[in-house]
């Protein structure tokens, strides 16, 4: 079973457009939703929890259409956002107080072991904490319900390196269950790399790809060769170019790329700057 | 909702202390205030605002994006400020109620009906600010929904001045059963009617 599936999402608004979306999180699977800032990556995780209406399209989570049963959906659905959203004059015990008579299966003793391990006191109010901090309680509020789904939006911006390596390694945690699914969006590419199974680039509200991390990894390579070579080659083979006084750098398809020319492995963050500057 | 109720009740408990002080100072005030019923009006009115208050906060921390994402229905979501307003005002009608029976004692002369007449003005008075405020607060956000609260509060008073010019708690005092309840019933149903405007708005507004 799919844990989500968006296919032609349209949400058109004065300025911006998130125009047909169609991607699907397999469950046991980690998906980075990566695009630069008004890309349309909230926009999207919006639109699956139906805080803003739908153009067009249409929206399943775990088989159920989101808009029937919802309040139920969100049982089974952990969220973080960029901004977490927990009143500043509360503390890690009221939240954990307050979330025990929203979630029927909110569990007090996994909460406590999170904030345990996080470094989290339960008494200090949230207004006093870091940014990490803040992040870690967000995360520990949504995984203490034993939910199937986690989505994150920018759950990892504005974190120190360390903290941002903790938080990844529970998110890689989280998926050791193989009912449990992770839709996670982010600006910072690294992150996602390292954890994510799916790749979706999202630029200008359009959907540039969405595969499976390896399989990209295996499809594209980065060509480095003379301006001359480069126009020697199958156009087809060619998804993005930078040619400068010194010589080219091209993202191509491996397979289309004749023996013997020097292609090296490419990042997914090498990758999505190549496409998104092709598709400008 | 028990968990939003909590929510809000920790908030409240933090936001408005000041609140507190102000309905025991102005009780307080109010058994030397002779005729003078605004000492016990006052606390009410205060009180129908602390919804507002907690939405302002709510905005302020993004919790009102935060909700969405957990399992609540948006006319759960308003229905808490509703409720919380009715914990508030009616507790605080109550004690007022209270204060001003201690005042008729003070005064050497207690009357039931005059009791019940200002029980009325304050039921009256203690909704009408979130009745007017909330489907305004709900629709367009907090900050806009402050513009609208200071120009109801110029209007509250200025209808207050002029109920109070003609004599609108005499009218009360007539003591009849059936304008009292006619009055208090207004009052509850606008009330009612404001809760399900607000829910209709709150339910079209995007987060």
């Amino acid at each position: 079973m799919n844990a989500l599936e968006i296919r032609n999402l349209t949400k058109q608004y004065q300025d911006f457009c998130l125009d047909h979306l169609n991607l699907t999180l397999p469950c046991g699977c980690i998906m980075g939703l990566i695009g630069e800032n008004g890309a349309g990556k909230s926009t999207a995780i919006k639109l699956i929890l139906d805080m803003v209406r739908k153009d067009s399209g249409s929206i399943t989570i775990f088989g159920q259409d989101n808009q029937k049963d919802l309040k139920l959906s969100k049982q089974e659905i952990g969220v973080v956002l960029d901004d977490v959203g927990i009143p500043e004059c509360l503390t890690a015990k009221q939240v954990g107080n307050i979330m025990r008579h929203t979630f029927s299966k909110w569990d007090d003793v996994l909460y406590t072991n999170y904030l345990k391990k996080l470094s989290l006191p339960s008494n200090k109010p949230f207004h006093d904490f870091s940014r990490g901090m803040k992040m870690k309680l967000g995360i520990a509020a949504a995984l203490s319900h034993h939910p199937k789904l986690l989505i994150l939006d920018e759950a990892t911006s504005g974190l120190d390196p360390v903290v941002r390596d903790e938080v990844i390694e529970m998110f890689g945690e989280f998926t050791r269950d193989e009912s449990h699914s992770v839709l996670i969006s982010s600006h910072i590419v690294s992150d996602l790399e390292k954890i994510c199974d799916y790749i979706a680039f999202l630029h200008k509200g359009k959907l540039l790809l969405c595969e499976e991390k390896d399989r990209l990894l295996e499809q594209y390579g980065l060509l480095q060769c003379t301006k001359e070579q480069l126009s020697e080659l199958n156009p087809t083979a060619i998804k993005g170019k930078k040619i400068s006084p010194y010589g080219a750098q091209a993202l191509v398809l491996r397979d289309k790329i004749p023996g013997g020319m020097n292609v090296s492995p490419i990042s997914i963050e090498e990758l999505f700057i190549f496409m998104v500057k092709e598709s400008a | 909702m028990k968990g939003l109720l909590l929510k809000d009740l920790y908030m409240a408990a933090k936001y408005c202390r000041a609140f507190l002080v102000i309905v025991a100072i102005f009780l307080a005030i109010s058994f030397f205030g002779g005729d003078n019923i605004f000492f016990i009006i006052y606390p009410t009115m205060i009180a129908g605002i602390i919804p507002m208050t907690l939405i302002s906060y709510d905005e302020r921390d993004k919790w009102m994006l935060y909700s969405g994402t957990l399992p609540y229905s948006k006319a759960q979501l308003v229905s808490v400020k509703y409720l919380i307003g009715l914990i508030f005002g009616g507790s605080t009608l109550l004690v007022s109620m209270a204060a001003a029976a201690v005042r008729m004692q003070l005064n050497g002369y207690f009357s039931l009906s005059e009791l019940f007449a200002t029980g009325a003005a304050l039921l009256v008075l203690g909704l009408i600010g979130p009745t007017l405020l909330l489907p305004f607060v709900f629709k367009f956000g907090a900050e806009k929904g402050r513009i609208a609260f200071y120009l109801m509060m110029g209007i509250i008073c200025a209808i207050a001045a002029i109920l109070a010019g003609l004599g609108f708690q005499t009218i009360l005092l007539m003591n009849q059963p059936g304008v009292l309840g006619l009055i208090c019933g207004g009052a509850i149903l606008l009330y009612i009617l404001s809760w399900r405007l607000s829910i209709l708005f709150y339910r079209k507004r995007e987060l």
